[in-house]
């Protein structure tokens, strides 16, 4: 399947890649754009600026190299823990469902969940900050009572697509899980 | 599950991309609204007001428009949830500050409630209760947003004292701007005229109405050997429970046969506890605390006659569903109680102790002779008084009248509110109406329209909720889908 154009809810272009390697198992990775030069700049500098007024009125150093300090922890943290720029889901009928984000830096999380475990997949309305958005949810059983909803996973939780991704998503999810 | 899956995917794409054009591009009979009611008081919370809301989006619903429900958070209760046939609510968390009654800034509310009224692609704003910030707020936000908008009032207010004064000057400025208003009766209609210095001709009356089959007489939960006098009310001072405080007493020493049954809960409830201790009516007088609207009719088929205090009312509901029952009402003559029911099935008196003891007086004196009309009858003349489609009709021709209205630009609606509410108000409003449009254009940089996702419907005329229903066997469509990731639906 080819690449098509979508945005995220706040207007920026993402990428969705659907890679079917069976007819039970599908993949979708939902890449976001990479951290803007500019953006960086304009953080870098922004801080630096700050120190430097600080600095002028205080004429301590120590104000300069903790600027610089920060400045180094503050992308490195950002692109460890929350710069996300892939996030996959892997659908296996009769098995399960794998859900991965990989960080700018590197790091990957991974988890998965059981078929057993699972209800549906479905396509959930929320409140987000001062919005109100569409995300698509993994519904996970009751142990208890089957036909109870013990908890929702969100899928895309950062990359946060529009709904004309999110409904191409559903729709081959359900392909599979209809089989099972 | 697996075939209905299946059948959900493979029709799905339609009903999207139906949904997802404009609401022009299917010919529909009449001109179909998208329709927010916004009040601060709905379900959990229970009230008039409330039922009020429900009842008359669900008869809007069945007349194929499309409508959502905007209200603050009910404690843990946030969010969009669904009720009956579709029926959307959003839940928003905006802080509430007194008496279930958000705050107002004119501001905060703008993101959220933007929101739901360009997702929803709304028409028509409908506020509900003058007490409710948030349905001001909406009518404001609505305004800046360029849409046509309906306020209806439901409760009267006086003019004296200082909490009023500043209440009518808020109201004066935030109906101002308003293209319709609805009140519940013409006591009420001139009461709020009167109040925010309106046009009469922008007002209209539309009741109340009641459930009738909710509301059926049943004799046999009647006891014979003795004559019940119902009240249900919340026991505050509106109410007039003072007033019956003093009935109490009165009429128990006279018939000895006299039973009362009260329904509701209050701070003026230690007021009749008070008198049921000092005169020993222990047996005679039921207090049965706070009950829910279920419960209500069970608790009026077993009394004979209908009391009702209160000291102002705009249009009282609980003697048109205490006729409703069969029995015999006595009310007091007072806002537009008089206007509610036809004279040969009420009992008016004046709101003093005196003059409603004599009333009662007649209609036991009348009860004993066995001249009263049977429940039956009584039923039958109010059960086609007032009826929740009836409204839904009136408020419908309503919004084809405003639908057509054009709203005013910016500059004009300055110079509405600055001639309209007075030199000084008048310009404060006017500035923060300034303030709030250029709060609007940055949230309109910030979160373009565009971006933001239209939502599928599941009213109206491309409503998914009523395709269901039509043929059973076609799919889950993803509104119902949706409805399952919402298990605690309450209606």
């Amino acid at each position: 399947m080819g690449e098509e154009a979508f945005t995220d809810i706040s207007g920026k272009a993402i990428s969705l890649n659907c890679q079917s390697h069976s007819s039970f198992c599908r993949e979708f990775t939902v890449s976001s754009s990479k951290v803007s030069i500019g953006k960086v700049l304009v953080y870098t500098c922004s801080v630096w600026l700050l120190a430097y007024t600080v600095f002028f009125f205080t004429e301590n150093t120590a104000v300069l190299s903790s600027a610089i300090l920060i400045t180094l922890v503050g992308m490195m943290l950002h692109i460890h823990f929350v710069k996300v720029d892939h996030e996959s889901l892997l659908v296996i009928g009769s098995l399960g469902i794998q859900v991965s984000s990989s960080y700018a830096s590197g790091r990957e999380t991974t988890s998965f969940i059981e078929m057993s475990k699972i209800k549906d997949i479905v396509i959930n309305e929320a409140i987000y900050m001062h919005q109100i958005i569409y995300y698509l949810s993994v519904l996970l059983k009751d142990a208890s009572d089957p036909n109870a909803v013990s908890s929702v996973v969100p899928l895309f939780q950062s990359s946060k697509p529009r709904m004309n991704c999110l409904v191409k998503v559903y729709k081959s999810c359900q392909e599979i899980l209809s089989k099972c | 599950m697996g075939h209905r899956r299946r059948a959900a995917a493979v029709n799905n794409p339609s009903s999207q991309r139906v949904s997802g054009a404009p609401a022009e591009a299917v010919r529909v009979p009449s001109r179909k609204h998208n329709i927010c009611m916004v009040s601060d008081f709905f379900y959990p919370n229970m009230g008039g007001v409330e039922s009020h809301i429900y009842q008359l989006s669900q008869c809007l619903i069945e007349k194929g428009h499309k409508v959502v429900i905007a209200t603050h958070a009910y404690g843990r209760r946030k969010g969009i949830r669904y009720l009956t046939n579709g029926l959307k609510v959003y839940y928003l968390p905006l802080q509430v500050m007194y008496n279930q009654s958000t705050a107002t800034t004119c501001f905060h509310s703008l993101p959220l409630l933007r929101c739901v009224f360009v997702r929803e692609r709304i028409t028509v704003v409908h506020a509900h209760s003058s007490f409710s910030a948030m349905a001001h707020d909406a009518l404001f936000h609505a305004k800046t947003i360029g849409l046509n908008t309906i306020f209806t009032d439901h409760s009267l207010f006086g003019f004296a004292d200082v909490s009023s004064v500043l209440t009518n000057k808020l109201l004066t400025v935030s109906l101002c701007d308003t293209n319709h208003i609805v009140c519940v009766s013409y006591t009420s209609k001139e009461n709020t005229v009167l109040r925010a210095a309106l046009n009469p001709e922008i007002v209209s009356v539309i009741p109340n109405a009641v459930d009738p089959t909710d509301f059926t007489p049943d004799p046999s939960q009647r006891q014979d050997n003795r004559i019940t006098i119902v009240v249900i009310s919340r026991l505050v001072y509106r109410k007039g429970i003072d007033l019956l405080g003093g009935i109490i007493p009165e009429l128990c020493l006279k018939h000895p046969d006299l039973h009362f049954l009260i329904g509701g809960e209050g701070p003026k409830r230690i007021v009749l506890e008070e008198v049921r201790e000092k005169y020993q009516l222990h047996d005679r007088v039921r207090l049965l605390g706070a009950l829910e609207h279920k419960d209500v009719c069970g608790v009026l088929v077993q009394g004979h006659i209908f009391l009702n205090t209160s000291l102002t009312e705009a249009f009282c509901m609980a003697i048109v569903e205490g006729a409703s029952c069969g029995l015999q009402v006595v009310s007091t003559r007072v806002g537009g109680i008089p206007e509610v029911l036809p004279e040969d099935l009420i009992t008016l008196c004046e709101p003093t102790v005196r003059s409603l003891c004599a009333g009662l007086e007649t209609i036991i004196a009348r009860h004993r002779s066995g001249s009263v009309p049977s429940p039956a009858s009584i039923h039958a003349c109010v059960q086609n008084l007032y009826t929740w489609r009836n409204v839904a009709e009136r408020t419908e021709k309503v919004y084809d009248r405003v639908a057509g209205e054009e709203v005013l630009p910016l500059h004009r609606r300055l110079q509405r509110l600055r001639s309209h509410c007075g030199p000084v108000a008048g310009s404060i409003f006017a500035f923060v109406a300034v303030l709030n449009y250029l709060f609007l254009l940055l949230l309109q940089w910030l979160v373009p329209d565009r971006f933001m996702d239209k939502a599928v419907d599941a009213t109206g005329p491309l409503g998914l909720w009523k395709q269901e229903q039509s043929s059973k066997h076609r799919a889950l469509s993803k509104s119902a889908t949706k409805k399952a990731a919402e298990p605690k639906i309450s209606r």
